[in-house]
């Protein structure tokens, strides 16, 4: 397989290799999240159900309240955090929160060059992300 | 982003992590909207106060920010809370109550000042022309474009971010060629109430998204008048100001106008019901000011509350102690005097609220969702008729 290698804009700065969870709708984490185990619980959601932890959560932007910003901290206190955050085009509850949370962060990638199940290496040093397997259908 | 030595040194951690996080938020914020430095702000006020809509998340960060010595280095008020101290905390549940403690106890140590109002300038009224880092969107439009101060649309984190700084991002409202009008709204029927001020709001938010109109046609104007035309602004659009200088210069720019029925339909819209009695009649969103609280107790003449029926007024602890002769009458009629709170942020639902009647358009069009009621939307004399006796 040709690698597929997606060059962004790094936000908060850090590295990691994980699953990717790959939505196409905007997600709020006030009221859409679940604060206490990182499940998605927003109706209508194409992730609804979807449990964010350990993952490389990949969705256009952030959207609904600031308080947003909050949720993600929690939920990197409880452990229940996705390990990297990639978008295609950062706003400031999904940024900030990012921050406090200490989650890495990109944003500027097309995101559909990435699908959930994928393996990928986030390098949000370089904000870079490398598709490095496919996920098997 | 240019960043000063000592900027750097807090962003390398030199100040500690609380400094740090803080310092960290602003620059990356700044960068996402291409600023280039950060400015001085005289005042932070920041949003997200009430545990209701806070829940549990925010305490945890508010909590490690105020143990590692996080201190407001600017003047910084706080929003309301989730219930008012005298007459509505001893009906809520002990556990409620606490949690709410517990983020005002953090609020405090971090040094901000306990104003718990969304209207912060009735406090103390920021110069024309000074920088600031306000959330709640409400008190945003009323200082750009009443009071002539100049702020973005904060998000509570970034308040709190700026007030411990004491700066903010340069960029968006805090440059003078972003606060130029770009769209002209004319109002072509006379808006005799503070109702129809909200309902224009609400109609025109839809319209403007973040577009910045000059609006014409405004008659018999008065400051809580564009209040209401503020709130409702940017309840339903990203609009951070708006213009009604008459002498403004229209120029080249798009034109709407705004007609009797666009104001009707909108009014209609704002009530989901007609027919039901209001267990609540609420006025005070955004709080009141002295010259509204003076209003309410000229108007109640001696009447007295209708038995069953609840009638708030919502205002700040100064406001309400400036106001003192005024509360007497409304108390004495039976209604209450409440403060540090805010009815959409409030628990209505514990205390069997099912119907608010309300001359505010912000709460009639959150009410809804917010509190799970039906709400009546009308005039103060219409509120007043409906729950005083006759």
């Amino acid at each position: 397989m040709r690698q597929v290698t997606l060059n962004g804009r790094a936000i908060v700065e850090g590295r990691c290799e994980a699953q990717a969870l790959v939505s196409t709708k905007p997600i709020s984490f006030l009221g859409g999240v679940d604060p206490t185990n990182g499940k998605i619980v927003e109706k209508n959601h194409d992730l609804n159900g979807e449990y964010i932890k350990d993952k490389v959560l990949c969705f256009p932007h952030g959207h609904g309240s600031t308080v947003g910003s909050y949720v993600l901290y929690s939920l990197a206190s409880k452990d229940q955090a996705p390990k990297a955050i990639v978008n295609q085009t950062a706003d400031p509850v999904v940024v900030v929160g990012a921050i406090i949370a200490d989650i890495p962060m990109i944003d500027r990638i097309d995101i559909n060059q990435i699908r959930t199940g994928d393996t990928v290496e986030v390098d949000a040093y370089a904000g870079v992300i490398k598709v490095l397997k496919r996920r098997e259908t | 982003m240019y960043l000063t030595k000592e900027e750097e040194r807090i962003y390398d951690g030199e100040h500690g992590w609380a400094n740090q996080i803080c310092m960290k938020i602003l620059v990356r914020l700044g960068e996402l909207f291409s600023a280039t430095r950060l400015i001085p702000i005289s005042s932070a006020h920041i949003s997200g106060v009430s545990y209701k809509t806070l829940g549990d998340a925010p305490a945890e960060f508010l909590e490690r920010l105020a143990d590692a010595d996080g201190k407001a280095r600017v003047k910084a008020t706080l929003n309301p809370q989730s219930f008012d101290p005298e007459y509505l905390e001893k009906r809520l549940p002990k556990h409620i109550r606490e949690k709410q403690f517990n983020i005002l106890r953090q609020f405090e140590k971090m040094g901000f000042t306990q104003s718990l109002t969304c209207t912060p300038y009735y406090l103390e009224k920021p110069k024309r022309g000074s920088h600031l880092a306000w959330a709640e969107s409400s008190a945003v439009v009323y200082a750009n474009s009443v009071l002539g101060a100049w702020t973005n649309r904060e998000g509570g984190p970034s308040a709190l971010a700026a007030a411990i700084i004491g700066k903010t991002p340069d960029y968006g409202m805090h440059k003078a060629e972003n606060r130029k009008p770009n769209i002209l709204a004319k109002v072509e029927t006379p808006l005799q109430n503070e109702a129809k001020f909200g309902a224009l709001g609400i109609y025109l938010g839809k319209i403007l998204e973040d577009n910045i109109p000059i609006i014409q046609g405004l008659k018999n104007v008065s400051e809580e008048k564009l209040k209401q035309l503020g709130a409702a602004l940017a309840t339903t659009g990203m609009v951070n100001m708006f213009h009604c200088d008459i002498h403004l210069e229209g120029g080249k720019m798009e034109k709407i106008s705004v007609e009797a029925g666009d104001i009707k339909r909108t009014i209609e819209d704002l009530s989901t019901s007609s027919k039901t009695k209001p267990k609540l009649v609420f006025i005070g969103c955004p709080h009141c000011s002295l010259n509204e609280i003076r209003q309410i107790a000229t108007l109640i003449r001696g009447k007295t509350v209708e038995a069953g029926t609840e009638f708030w007024v919502c205002t700040s602890r100064y406001v309400k102690k400036k106001a003192e002769d005024y509360v007497k009458k409304i108390e004495k009629s039976g209604g209450h005097v409440l403060t540090d709170m805010c009815t959409i942020v409030s628990w209505t639902e514990m205390l069997g609220i099912k119907t608010i009647m309300t001359n505010s358009a912000k709460t009639a069009y959150y009410a809804p969702t917010l509190n799970k009621v039906e709400t009546v939307f009308a005039p103060l004399k219409q509120c007043l008729k409906t729950v005083l006796e006759r």
